[in-house]
Formats: C-alpha cells, sequence, structure tokens
C-alpha cells in the first residue's frame, strides 16, 4: 500500500493514515526516558522523538541536571547518540559518570567500566556561544545526518541545547525584528531536524519577571514553538523539584509531580 | 564601489572554503570539533584547580576555582569579595613545582577597589604559605626561590581600570584579542561586573541584551582560552514568599550567566560562603576568614563540617 503513495525525493510518503501512525504509537519506540521518574511519569513515558520539548525554571532549579540525566539515561540504554550544546560551559562529564555509577548494575548486563566508556563515547558535547554559531552547528548536523554519518554505529536520537535562551537573549527585544525572526528560523530548524530524522529535541529556558510572578523567557512568540513545556522549581535548600506541566500535545496542563535530583 | 567588490570577493572565498568541510565524510564524528564525554572526562581529571587559600572553601568548590568556567561570586557589600578576588589572582601564578597553575592574572576593576598594598600583603601572605609547606623544596631548586618574590606576583597581574559600561564592554571585546597575545594568563577577575549597568542604563531590556551578550563572550573565553572567570556581584534583598532574601544584583536574567555561583555572607561574626548553583557538585557551605595574609580557612576547628543551608 506503500508504494502507492506519491513520494518526496528523498523517499518518505507523502501522507500517512491514522491506522500507521497508532501502529508507530503502539510500539512505543519513540519514548525516551529521561531517567528522573518524576518526569517520565508526567510525560507518560519519557521525551517523544519527533517533538520539541522545552524545560523552563529559574536559576539552579534543576534543568541541567535533567539534560545530563536524560543524556546519560538515553545513551545507556543503547537507544542512541547524543549531542549536547552546552551555552555555559556547564556539561560535566563527572557527573555523567556519576549518575551512571547509580544505574542498577542488573539493568545492563556488562562490566561498569565498559558501560562507562561505551556511553560516554555516544555522547557528544560541543560548545556553542552565540546564535550564528548554533545556525552552523545545525546546518552540519543536517548535512551530517543526510548523509547517514553515524557516531560509531550508532544514530543521534537526542539533541539537547541547554540553554537555547541564553543564546537568544542579546537579540530578542528591542526595535528591530531580526531577533524574533531568528528565533523562528532556529524553531523551525529544530522542528524540521526532529521531523524528518526522527530526533526528540530539548531544550531548556529561563525565567524572567513578570507581572508579580516570573515567566519565561523568549516572550510570546516561542510559547508556540515546543510541543511540549514542562517548568521546573526547586525547593529552596533540597533536592526535591516540582516539574509542572505548561503546555503539551497530549496530556492536561497543569499536572506536577515531584521528583528528586539525587547529589 | 570597488571596495564592496572586494569585499563580496573575499566573504565567497572564505565560504567556499567553509563549504569543502561541510559536504566530506566526517568518519570521527557527526560534528567537526566536538569532542564526546569519554575524552572530556580524560582532560576533566587532569585539570588544575585554582586555590582559594581556604582548604574549606576549595572543599565545597571541588578543588578550588575550575579552569574552563564562569564561576560568579556575590556577596554584600564588605564581606570580602575583593578580598577573594586578589586571592586568586595571586593563588594562580603560584608556581607548578608547589601544586599551582604558574600563570598569570587578568584583573579588571571596575569600583577601584584594588589596593596594591594589600595585593602585596596577600602575595608576601602566600609566599610564606609556600615557604613553610614545602621546606626543604627550595633549596634544590634555586631558581625557583628567586622567583617567589612579591614583587614577581604583582608583576603578574595584568589590571584594567574602566569607568563606564562602555568601557567595560570595550575591555571584553578587546580580551580576545589581548588573550590570544598572553597565553599564560589562566583567570579573568571582573570586580564587579554589574556595578556600572545599575545606575545610568534607563533601557532595562537594552541593558538585558549587553549583559547576555557579555556573558556569552566570557564564557567563550573561558573555554576557548583554558581559563577561569570569575566574576564578583553586588548582592540585593528580594522579598518573596514573605521573607526577605539575598539574591544578586540584576536578577533572574542575569542569574543564568554563570556555570557556578558561590555566594558570600555574614554569619553573626563569621564570614561564610555557601555554593548557590553548579553543575557537579551539591549545595554546601562554609565558614571561611579573611586574614592579614589573606583569605584562610576560620579560626575555630571545630567548624569544619559543611552542611546544606
Amino acid at each position: 500500500m506503500d508504494q502507492d503513495r506519491p513520494r518526496v525525493e528523498t523517499g518518505r510518503v507523502l501522507w500517512s493514515d491514522g491506522m500507521d501512525l497508532l501502529q508507530d504509537a503502539a510500539e512505543r519506540k519513540h519514548l525516551l526516558p529521561t531517567g528522573l521518574e518524576g518526569i517520565d511519569t508526567l510525560l507518560g513515558g519519557g521525551l517523544r522523538k519527533g517533538q520539541l520539548t522545552e524545560l523552563t525554571g529559574q536559576s539552579s532549579s534543576g534543568k541541567t541536571q535533567a539534560c545530563l540525566y536524560s543524556a546519560a539515561h538515553v545513551a545507556a540504554r543503547h537507544m542512541g547518540a547524543v549531542l549536547y550544546l552546552d551555552t555555559s560551559n556547564s556539561f560535566s562529564p563527572s557527573r555523567i559518570a556519576r549518575i551512571l555509577d547509580e544505574l542498577p548494575i542488573s539493568f545492563i548486563k556488562e562490566p561498569k567500566d565498559v558501560r562507562l566508556k561505551r556511553v560516554m563515547s555516544s555522547i557528544i558535547c560541543e560548545s556553542v556561544f552565540d546564535i550564528f554559531a548554533l545556525f552552523e552547528v545545525l546546518n552540519q548536523l543536517e548535512v551530517s545526518l543526510n548523509n547517514k554519518v553515524n557516531n560509531g554505529g550508532k544514530k543521534i536520537c537526542l539533541l539537547i541545547i541547554d540553554s537555547i535562551s541564553s543564546l537568544l537573549a542579546p537579540i530578542i527585544g528591542g526595535k528591530y525584528s531580526q531577533g524574533r525572526s531568528m528565533m523562528i528560523s532556529v524553531a523551525m530548524i529544530l522542528k524540521k531536524l526532529a521531523d524528518k530524522h526522527n530526533l526528540s529535541v530539548l531544550v531548556t529556558n529561563h525565567m524572567v519577571a513578570g507581572n508579580g510572578a516570573p515567566k519565561p523567557a523568549l516572550g510570546e512568540s516561542w510559547k508556540a514553538v515546543p510541543h511540549i513545556r514542562l517548568m521546573i522549581s526547586r525547593d529552596r535548600g533540597s533536592n526535591i523539584c516540582t516539574a509542572t506541566i505548561l503546555k503539551h500535545t497530549l496530556l492536561a496542563s497543569g499536572r506536577h509531580m515531584k521528583f528528586a535530583v539525587p547529589g | 564601489m570597488k571596495n564592496e567588490i572586494q569585499e563580496s570577493v573575499g566573504i565567497l572565498k572564505a565560504d567556499k572554503g567553509a563549504n569543502k568541510f561541510k559536504g566530506a565524510e566526517e568518519p570521527s564524528g557527526v560534528l567537526k570539533g566536538a569532542q564526546n564525554a569519554w575524552d572530556m572526562l580524560s582532560e576533566e581529571q587532569l585539570q588544575k584547580h585554582i586555590s582559594t587559600g581556604s582548604s574549606d572553601l576549595n572543599g565545597i568548590l571541588g578543588g578550588g576555582i575550575h579552569c574552563k568556567e564562569v564561576t560568579e561570586i556575590g556577596g554584600v557589600p564588605g564581606v570580602g569579595k575583593t578580598q577573594l578576588g586578589i586571592q586568586l589572582a595571586i593563588n594562580v601564578q603560584i608556581p607548578m613545582d608547589y601544586g599551582g597553575l604558574g600563570g598569570k592574572a587578568v584583573y579588571i576593576d571596575t569600583e577601584g577597589s584594588f589596593m596594591v598594598e594589600r595585593v602585596y600583603q596577600i602575595a608576601e601572605g602566600c609566599i610564606s604559605d609556600i615557604m613553610e609547606y614545602f621546606p626543604y623544596h627550595h633549596d634544590k631548586s634555586s631558581s625557583g626561590q628567586g622567583n617567589l618574590q612579591p614583587e614577581r606576583f604583582l608583576a603578574g597581574i595584568y589590571y584594567f581600570r574602566i569607568c563606564s559600561y562602555t568601557e567595560q564592554i570595550a575591555v571584553i571585546n578587546y580580551l580576545e584579542k589581548f588573550l590570544g597575545e598572553h597565553k599564560d594568563v589562566r583567570i579573568v577577575i571582573i570586580d564587579s561586573v554589574t556595578f556600572h549597568f545599575r545606575q545610568d542604563f534607563d533601557d532595562l531590556a537594552l541593558r538585558t541584551r549587553v549583559l547576555s551578550g557579555l556573558s556569552l563572550k566570557l564564557m567563550k573565553l573561558s573555554k576557548t582560552y583554558n581559563l577561569a572567570v570569575v566574576l564578583l556581584n553586588q548582592v540585593t534583598t528580594k522579598f518573596t514568599e514573605g521573607s526577605f532574601q539575598l539574591t544578586l544584583a540584576l536578577g533572574d536574567s542575569w542569574s543564568h550567566s554563570c556555570t557556578n555561583r558561590l555566594i558570600l555572607y555574614w554569619k553573626g561574626n563569621e564570614r561564610c560562603a555557601y555554593l548557590d548553583k553548579s553543575p557537579s557538585l551539591p549545595v554546601a557551605s562554609t565558614p571561611y576568614a579573611v586574614t592579614s595574609k589573606g583569605v584562610r580557612d576560620a579560626a575555630t576547628p571545630n567548624c569544619k563540617r559543611v552542611r546544606i543551608m
């Protein structure tokens, strides 16, 4: 039946019907667990492939930790390679090693040091410090995904940008709208990458002062961009964080769950 | 017209050169220039940290101030931020033979709080501690002993005094060229980073944009030149959740612009430091002291425990 359908140059079908999509969903291969129980439960299993998830929260609320946990868990479960784009030099390999240490041994059947090397080799980290460098990196990523370049045999399945708001903060606001148009360009590129190559994209955003309560940065135009928006907050002086759904394509907003980030 | 044509030709040539890499097969990885976490782990384990002078403080920081990261140190006026800044500018110069980095320091002073006499005093204090710690070492290397003079330490600090926010932006832009020429600089201290932005700035949105741009440039400098960037910042009170809390000046928009954050505060008569943000270390606090020799551990021995605030 697939052969009847018109295809674009890349060989993908132009449309699929509901039954195909349902079958895809039933196979449940499209969820990437973050490793933080509360977030996974809240998301119904994990980060969805093909979708853009945003994590927003105040400073030191646990966003970078959530990103590190996701990178570690996705790489550990053989789900694919992870590309981590870091804007604040916060990617900590020793923290990833400690997270992997905490995984139960029975979970993955190989000696710890072998697992450590395998997992760490699947996480690629690149520092980006301005929006143009980000465009360049995404362009290179697209080219290499199109050419089916693999990192040691594993295809990238998770792209993390921590944090995209620090790259966009110097350019948005002000009289001219170039900043906002670049933000929307980045958003479109990320969503296209996610959809075409079945990646999950995780970005973090910070909060700014609003009227009364703090609100996520990047403004109104960004609100429509991510498929899923989660807000994290940390209780002062403790390891317990709360995640709240701000926007989700399937689940109800406002649901929240607590999770602990082990020291 | 001719200049424009030449410029366009230059851009096209540069782009053509870049394009050669883009289409090529990358056998080693998906992205040109990216590292994987395994290589970064080995590199990280070889990194030396910059001692703060107090071993308790080094403990909560995971050995000291990290290179390749931006650390923000905030505190009320008078708690000793400048003292800590000067101590770091001296400690980065401790020669490798004595366990230090043997590098130079760049000190960008916005408030004029850099007192040379105090720097000399702290340098002397540092040298006397080294002599005490390594009593036999300096006998063997006579050149090493010659190097341990306070004047050498003072000569190893590149000092910039800036008086307005435009000068601050200019000096940070200039730093890239400066650091390319002076590759032995291992720490850049800015005291204090937000001083010139708190007054005189009418357009707050512009201020946010400028500061975000500055912080990204500093992040890039620290990564590219493998040095530590230390930003000293004022602290203000914020009324949240029914009580007054200390937060750093310039609030939420600035708060994500650093890798680590240390807050210095008074607890009774004692100075304490609280690690507020770090990608790999847990929150912890510890007391410390400022003596005539510089920043050292707190005097009373039973304050060694590190407690969560």
